[in-house]
């Protein structure tokens, strides 16, 4: 059997020519139709609890990158999860944007657990390892060159892929640190809400865990365990 | 969830809940690798969506599922609303890159009925830090005022407001000099906007006139020339 060459082309099977094809976006309603009739027939209690409200225990705060979609790689359902995706994850002190969604998130939603999650491959942290001007995205990208500046003699250490993961790493790190410092997380946790960084492998699908305050034993028994990396 | 009172349970719940983050990511690669061994492989390679999707950040409205696309197909960004505030750096930084870096061939923004985004704008409420970005769709509600007050139905005039909302949140992509001068040049990206049903799960395409309303607002915002 021929081997299928890896290219990024071969990632987006929907049409051949998006642009050319004037079915592009009837194709995706097509879909959304087969999804809505098989999602009913699967569990025909979902959207009568769906039109009732949401109760979502999981506040996701993600990279906008095509290959992390929330709710598909943590295999769960429609209602399951809250989502904030943004170039690279980044959360600014002073970006309405995400503390509106954060803001709702916790204090109107109630959800039990947010999670920062970086990725490897992250396209917003490779400009951020370049110094090419990118125009609106630079000051976007700023808290990530200002880790790369404060982190530089490590990052210089090793080799750049190393790098491009390590300051992946650092990023949700600041991002979870950012969180906590704001008072309707500081608020929440007193009340049990948690708080953790993760980073997701987009070459394994495998989500790992960066930051926690469980027990060593708990996460090691979780993410490093023999049986854990041979079945995959 | 269990009961407050009791702060052993709800400890214990919530280590469950939190191992099942990472127990159901864990099927979710086996049924991946089973289905296709190289299916990571390729995503390990680059991403080339063909769309970007700006939508909201309700649960109940994932943007893959939704679609029927996988991973590496569609570029997200979610918010409160499905707003897209001009002045916002993070969407506009998404609109950026999503055009100019991974040359998307289609801009979806998609609202849903039954918005608590929304339905917290037509409430004479005080919420704090969400009051100034919810200020946006009361702007959508100032533009359109004579429109959703002639409808007397509640409901109705809810609905409608999912929907203008949509529609100016396209405006204020089409507005963007990345969106404008790609189109100029490529004929793409092509802005549609969306409602997703929660009643039924389907998605209902608004049938924004796209060249119009770049016509009608490059009257004003025309940044094409460089």
């Amino acid at each position: 059997m021929m081997a299928t060459p890896v290219t990024a082309s071969t990632v987006s099977p929907v049409h051949a020519n998006p642009v050319t094809s004037p079915d592009a976006l009837t194709t995706l309603l097509k879909r959304n139709k087969a999804w809505a009739a098989r999602t009913a027939l699967q569990n025909p209690g979902l959207f009568p609890d769906l039109a009732d409200g949401q109760e979502p225990e999981i506040l996701w705060i993600g990279c906008s990158d095509s290959r992390c979609p929330e709710t598909t790689l943590l295999d769960l359902q429609p209602g399951d999860v809250f989502v904030h995706r943004n170039i690279a994850n980044v959360l600014h002190p002073s970006d309405l944007n995400s503390t509106a969604v954060i803001e709702y998130a916790i204090r109107h939603l109630h959800v039990k657990h947010v999670v920062v999650c970086g990725h490897t491959n992250c396209g917003g942290v490779a400009a951020a390892m370049g110094n090419q001007s990118l125009g609106i995205l630079d000051p976007w990208l700023l808290p990530l060159r200002e880790l790369r500046e404060a982190h530089q003699d490590k990052l210089d250490s090793i080799p750049p892929n190393k790098a491009a993961l390590k300051l992946v790493e650092l990023n949700v790190l600041a991002g979870v640190k950012t969180l906590k410092r704001t008072n309707v997380v500081s608020e929440g946790m007193r009340k049990g809400l948690k708080v953790y960084g993760l980073v997701y492998d987009v070459g394994s699908g495998i989500l790992q865990e960066l930051v926690t305050s469980r027990s060593d034993e708990v996460i090691k028994r979780q993410f490093t365990s023999e049986s854990f990396k041979s079945e995959l | 969830m269990p009961d407050a009172s009791d702060p052993q349970a709800v400890t214990r719940y919530l280590e469950q809940s939190h191992d099942k983050i990472f127990e159901s990511n864990r099927a979710w690669v086996a049924a991946k690798k089973n289905a296709d061994p190289e299916f990571f492989t390729k995503l390990a390679a680059g991403q080339s969506p063909d769309y970007l999707y700006i939508g909201c950040a309700d649960s109940r409205v994932p943007a893959n599922e939704i679609m029927g696309l996988d991973a590496g197909e569609v570029f997200v960004h979610r918010n409160i609303a499905n707003v897209v505030p001009t002045i916002d750096l993070s969407s506009m930084s998404v609109i950026n890159y999503a055009v100019r870096h991974l040359q998307v061939k289609h801009i979806v923004v998609c609202g849903h009925y039954n918005c608590g985004g929304v339905k917290a704008a037509l409430t004479p409420t005080d919420l704090g830090i969400l009051n100034p970005w919810l200020r946006n769709i009361r702007d959508v509600y100032r533009l359109h005022e004579k429109e959703l007050d002639a409808i007397t139905d509640e409901k109705a005039r809810f609905n409608r407001l999912v929907e203008l909302n949509v529609v100016e949140s396209c405006r204020s992509v089409i507005k963007t000099a990345v969106v404008q001068q790609s189109y100029e040049e490529n004929k793409f990206p092509i802005v549609h906007g969306w409602v997703f049903n929660l009643e039924d799960g389907l998605l209902r395409d608004l049938k924004i006139d796209f060249e119009g309303m770049l016509n009608d607002i490059k009257k004003i915002y025309n940044l094409t020339s460089s």
